[in-house]
């Protein structure tokens, strides 16, 4: 059974980490790197301190994504 | 950002797994695809056969007829190719997220192109008018997507990093693992010294001029690592603002389009050989791609442009062997150095990072695995071949035909590279940020060129040999 995590950005309805809106959101990632590159793990943006923040960070301002359920940091 | 919020409810979310990085990252499907070809080679070649007719490549030509001729005869095979090659990305681009219905009418047209582009590499007047392929991929997929502009429905086709990772696995396959265990340490020791050297130049004129310090270590590592890929690591791993992280990509990105056309430009007006230049552009190049493309115009040279010593696969060995051992796997380490400093030593941004050692391995550059594979796996089938031998069999019916497939993944690159380089949309850079990594890349650029031309040139010129 899939864990639950609470408070990371990672289960964050602020936070977006899909591959394409990434590369949409920060022209030039495409160009000479990917999204899906390894190196990038599951980070993301957050729309709340407009940073790009690795999955398994936690801030006070989290709101918990249904969408995001089973994501384990 | 806004919009960005209310579709994050709609997708899902990365989810980690123990196994689901296999499958939906393009460094794994890299090493997928590219080890399945060295696999299927090798067992061609066991059985006395070759993998040679699909791995089809032009030949030189000198009339257009020449052309017609060639495209006559191999047609079936040209076809059989894009049959390969739509498989072998389409699964992985499905895989990864991107619908096949809209990766193959894009992918068409790349490899429509790139045939085009390595057709006219072949033309015998080609090095005559400084027509090298990568650098004619580059200015045409700059000048269209700069001017007339892309259509959308070409983006799914257009994946610079897949092709190149592809690639380079590959290209395992034609370095042995004996001259990697011979050239790697200097690589590390060359690629640490201009590193270090570039990312404290950077890091520290950028917090001179007054910049964040998250933004100063986003552009340092930009400079010295590995492009927009160091970039983005370390700023996910620091928590930088997000238009500081536009800002370094937009920054390597521009600088390492300039030094395609520069550092191959300055090493042929110096005469230095392929494998002194190679080393030079993998220590001051500052994306795979990117440099891939300088190195393979550079070796392009080989006994074509008068002077210019070694043999051509040299220029490209030694970029690998600089860049991809030299300066990509350690990107875990600056991620993970830096995190910790960022958690520890720097003002609170109001989202705190976790700093963990496991980021050495989570962002370690997974295809320079399949790199190493396919170089481990070559090595060990050809051990039982002499020299004479090695040239007469091994290099023809195995060596040659991953050579081909891995000159078409790099020319899919190559025009992607140029086709998604939309100056305009662009972040705005300012004034400090350019300049605190222009600094940064002049002394790159001199150090990388002093270590590869003086204190180690013996040994990069053997490399040519």
């Amino acid at each position: 059974m899939r864990r639950r995590e609470s408070a990371c950005c990672g289960g964050c309805t602020h936070f977006q980490n899909g591959a394409l809106q990434l590369e949409a959101a920060l022209p030039g990632l495409s160009a000479l790197s990917s999204a899906y590159a390894a190196v990038r793990l599951d980070d993301g943006i957050c729309a709340v301190h407009e940073r790009y923040v690795a999955a398994a960070s936690v801030c006070p301002a989290f709101a918990d994504n249904v969408a995001a359920f089973g994501y384990e940091a | 950002m806004a919009h960005i919020a209310h579709t994050a409810g709609s997708q899902a979310l990365a989810r980690r797994s123990p196994w689901g990085g296999l499958f939906r990252k393009e460094d794994w499907w890299a090493i997928w695809i590219g080890l399945a070809l060295v696999a299927v080679a090798v067992a061609l070649f066991a059985g006395g056969s070759s993998l040679k007719w699909i791995a089809v490549a032009p030949q030189k030509w000198t009339h257009l007829s020449d052309l017609g001729q060639q495209l006559k005869v191999h047609g079936l095979q040209y076809a059989a190719l894009f049959v390969l090659w739509s498989v072998a990305f389409g699964i992985g681009a499905a895989a990864l997220g991107i619908k096949i219905s809209r990766f193959l009418p894009a992918f068409v047209l790349v490899y429509v192109a790139a045939g085009a582009l390595y057709f006219l590499g072949q033309w015998d007047q080609a090095a005559h008018y400084n027509l090298e392929p990568p650098l004619v991929a580059l200015g045409i997929g700059l000048l269209v997507s700069n001017t007339f502009g892309v259509p959308r429905w070409l983006d799914p086709g257009l994946r610079v990093e897949f092709y190149i990772k592809t690639g380079i696995v590959l290209l395992g396959a034609g370095l042995p693992l004996t001259l990697i265990g011979w050239a790697g340490p200097v690589a590390i020791v060359q690629a640490a010294i201009v590193s270090l050297a570039t990312f404290g130049v950077i890091y520290f004129a950028a917090v001179s001029l007054g910049l964040d310090r998250r933004l100063a270590a986003t552009l340092g590592t930009g400079g010295a690592v590995c492009g927009v890929s160091g970039a983005i690591a370390v700023g996910g791993a620091v928590g930088a603002r997000k238009e500081e992280v536009s800002v370094a990509i937009s920054l390597v990105v521009v600088w390492a389009i300039v030094m395609i056309f520069v550092l191959p430009l300055l090493s042929r007006s110096l005469g230095l050989s392929t494998g002194v230049a190679g080393a030079w552009i993998g220590t001051s190049e500052f994306a795979d791609a990117a440099g891939l493309a300088a190195a393979q115009t550079y070796g392009g040279y080989a006994g074509n442009v008068p002077g210019i010593a070694g043999t051509p696969d040299a220029a490209v060995s030694a970029f690998t062997l600089m860049k991809v051992i030299g300066r990509d796997v350690w990107i875990g380490v600056w991620a993970f150095v830096l995190s910790l400093i960022a958690t520890t030593r720097w003002e609170r941004t109001g989202v705190q990072s976790k700093s963990s050692a496991a980021e050495i391995w989570n962002r370690f550059p997974k295809f320079v695995l399949g790199f190493l594979i396919a170089s481990a796996v070559l090595t060990l089938v050809t051990r039982g071949f002499d020299y004479a031998a090695y040239k007469k069999e091994v290099v023809p019916a195995l060596v040659a035909p991953l050579q081909a497939l891995r000159t078409w993944a790099f020319t899919f690159a190559f025009l992607s590279i140029g086709l998604t380089t939309r100056l305009r949309e662009f972040a705005s850079i300012g004034a400090r940020p350019f300049y605190a990594f222009t600094i940064g890349v002049v002394v790159n650029v001199i150090v990388g060129f002093v270590l590869s031309t003086q204190v180690f040139a013996g040994f990069w010129n053997r490399l040519g040999q």
